[in-house]
């Protein structure tokens, strides 16, 4: 019998660690989602949101009115971090010495090299423009943004804060009709009886033009992808985007239910 | 680590992804999500004045604007017998829990006022979305006429054409078409016009040939094309123009001209002819100029109609296989394509999307064969076909209704024929006209 010294058979000593570990940070990662969908939930949807009732909050906008709001924080580009090299000049880079050899032989002596002058590439400095807004000083004028009153909705400037869906409800109730209507289920293979979610995004223009029209989840039935994208190819229209909105498209992600 | 690392890119991927969201509006929506047709409640307007005509606008008004709605083909009318007692005439009276509670229930809800004022008729209308507090008022709108019938009319028109324009996803109503027709209540067939309910029927033309046929509105309604009799002379091709309220000139080709039919640009005009002696479709300009054939074969080729959505394709009739068939063919007369397989099949009409030909078809021909003559739609590039009427008797004629949801059809026969209206799945069918015999409609835009 050989002698064996396996020093790192200990497989146990470290496994067991590892393991608490990988759990520890799964229950971390677990504990995260779960304040996100019962607390975040709670904070990011319904609050004074169409669906959440009498009870909630109600804000009343107030229109025509002129609010001084903060101005919006537009904050310069710090000139001290940005990619122009600037004005001021680094250390020049140390050439690199050959190791010295352990023993000089004073007879193969070379004579010494004549280090390079480190020079300053001119072209590669900006020069500082005149008119540079110094750091912190530049954004919108301080003048007080005016609510507005469009169309006898109390709509109020649109930050882009993604609540279109809760704004013109039957704008979404309209895309969604006009979608099913013109989905041929006999496009696809009958022998599908049960197929998962088909996913399609695509974006309505300001006219109501669809645009873009792209599978984002295939149901791994190319009868059904195919019938899904051919509805949104048939429609001309959607309608233009109601006169309150004022962005010029909305994105839509539409999904497609397929059970025999 | 994997696990952990894997956890962490999932988190990074959430994140960004809410970040990208958040720059644009996003609608996440599908199918499946319960009933399809959006429940409107319409509200009977009210009286804003005292004026004593008030009454009878009113009733007009609100009976238009329900029959309107109610025909559109994309609601759900919640009876007004679930309504809450009180109703609004303003925007700031609208109880939203009454309406969007049952037994009302609706999601939308029209409302508004009507009032004379001197001679004019001041009509304010509002479509809320009652399910949504924040921001209610999906419409509003206000109208002034001459305070007269027929203007409460029109009013109650152009508001439900404005509802079915934004509810319905961008297309426009038909409230507001006409359909033209054959009428013998002159004692001879004249072409004669109508609203898409059947009001206001009046004649068109007074020629008082034999008769006239086959009435084709142009596409922007300013001419029509029919076949009539002149004088000493066949069938031929007849212009009359809508603007000038009179007949126009239409070159006469000789043997016998039927069955003309609008390319969706109206520049050309295709009709059967037997100028040169079988009966086979020719294409010519609108005014006449420069007939050319496109079809050649034994038997009789009819009743052309264009592809209004891309104008590259004709639809017709030929017997070229003995019976009656729908055929297709680009409109050089190549690509020539069979459409039906059996019995006898006239009449085509194109949907305005292009993707259906609504026909009538007698699907088993023939002394005792079982079956009528029944209206079908058929989609152009899988030719699946169903069936619209069922047990009618003779149903032939069918024309779309330029939104693409009704189709308007001639049921009857031996003299007795009248025009009728469904939905283009076949539901809601109902008769139109009344008075003596009409027959072959075609519906315009106005």
């Amino acid at each position: 019998m050989r002698a064996r010294a396996d020093i790192y058979s200990e497989s146990d000593g470290w496994k067991g660690p590892l393991t608490w570990s990988a759990g520890l940070h799964g229950l971390l990662v677990a504990a995260i989602f779960i304040y996100a969908a019962i607390i975040g939930g709670v904070h990011g949807e319904d609050w004074g949101g169409s669906t959440s009732g009498g009870g909630a909050m109600s804000a009343t906008l107030v229109s025509k009115a002129a609010i001084p709001l903060p101005r919006k924080e537009v904050v310069t580009e710090n000139i001290l971090a940005n990619e122009s090299e600037g004005l001021t000049q680094s250390q020049p880079k140390q050439v690199e010495q050959p190791p010295p050899e352990a023993i000089p032989i004073p007879e193969k002596t070379t004579k010494p090299q004549k280090q390079p002058k480190p020079s300053i590439d001119k072209s590669k400095i900006t020069p500082k423009p005149s008119n540079v807004v110094p750091y912190g000083e530049s954004g919108p004028v301080n003048a007080p943004t005016t609510m507005v009153n469009l169309s006898g909705s109390p709509g109020g400037l649109n930050f882009g804060s993604g609540d279109f869906g809760a704004r013109y409800a039957w704008y979404v109730d309209a895309v969604r009709r006009k979608v099913s209507e013109n989905w041929r289920k006999y496009e696809i293979d009958p022998n599908i009886s049960n197929a998962r979610r088909v996913y399609i995004t695509f974006e309505i223009l300001r006219s109501g033009d669809a645009a873009n029209i792209q599978i984002e989840q295939s149901s791994g039935v190319p009868s059904l992808d195919m019938s899904a994208t051919r509805a949104l190819q048939r429609i001309d229209t959607f309608g233009p985007l109601p006169p309150g909105y004022n962005g010029n498209k909305v994105s839509v992600e539409f999904w497609f239910d397929y059970k025999k | 680590m994997k696990r952990l690392r894997s956890a962490l890119i999932l988190v990074a991927v959430l994140v960004s992804s809410y970040a990208a969201s958040a720059q644009n509006d996003w609608i996440r929506t599908g199918t499946g999500l319960g009933q399809e047709k959006v429940r409107l409640g319409v509200a009977d307007f009210k009286s804003s004045g005292a004026d004593p005509r008030n009454e009878a606008l009113l009733k007009t008004f609100n009976d238009t604007l329900w029959n309107d709605l109610d025909n559109a083909g994309i609601f759900d009318m919640a009876s007004k017998s679930f309504y809450p007692l009180v109703q609004p005439s303003q925007p700031g009276e609208v109880k939203f829990d009454a309406w969007a509670n049952p037994p009302a229930n609706v999601a939308m809800l029209a409302f508004g006022n009507l009032g004379v004022v001197g001679s004019d008729l001041s009509v304010q209308g509002w479509l809320d979305d009652v399910k949504n507090t924040q921001s209610p008022i999906v419409l509003g709108k206000q109208y002034k006429e001459e305070a007269t019938d027929a203007k409460a009319r029109l009013i109650a028109h152009k508001f439900a054409n404005e509802i079915i324009f934004r509810l319905g996803g961008g297309v426009n109503g038909i409230t507001e078409s006409k359909l033209y027709y054959i009428s013998n209540r002159s004692g001879r067939k004249e072409v004669w016009a109508m609203d898409y309910d059947g009001a206001d029927q009046n004649q068109i033309t007074h020629l008082g040939a034999l008769a006239s046929l086959s009435p084709r509105i142009s596409p922007d309604a300013s001419r029509i094309a029919f076949s009539s009799y002149p004088k000493g002379s066949g069938l031929e091709i007849m212009m009359y123009s809508n603007e000038l309220g009179r007949m126009v000139n239409f070159p006469r080709f000789g043997g016998t001209n039927a069955t003309p039919a609008w390319a969706p640009d109206g520049t050309k005009l295709a009709f059967a002819s037997s100028m040169r002696g079988a009966m086979e479709i020719y294409v010519a300009d609108a005014s006449g100029a420069g007939p050319k054939r496109v079809s050649s074969a034994r038997g009789p080729d009819v009743s052309p109609v264009w592809n209004p959505k891309t104008g590259a394709q004709i639809a017709f009739v030929s017997g070229r296989s003995g019976l009656p068939q729908i055929y297709i063919m680009d409109a050089d007369g190549t690509n020539l394509q069979r459409m039906t397989d059996q019995g006898y099949a006239v009449s085509p009409s194109w949907s305005p999307n292009g993707q259906f030909l609504a026909f009538a078809w007698r699907r088993n021909y023939g002394p005792g064969a079982p079956g009528g003559w029944d209206i079908y739609v058929m989609d152009v590039a899988t030719k699946q076909f169903i069936q619209l009427t069922h047990d009618a008797g003779n149903n032939d004629f069918p024309t779309w209704s330029p939104d693409g949801r009704h189709i308007a059809f001639q049921r009857g026969g031996n003299g007795r024929e009248q025009i009728w209206t469904m939905l283009a799945d076949g539901s809601k069918a109902h008769a139109i006209s009344n008075t003596g015999a009409n027959s072959q409609p075609s519906w315009g835009i106005k």
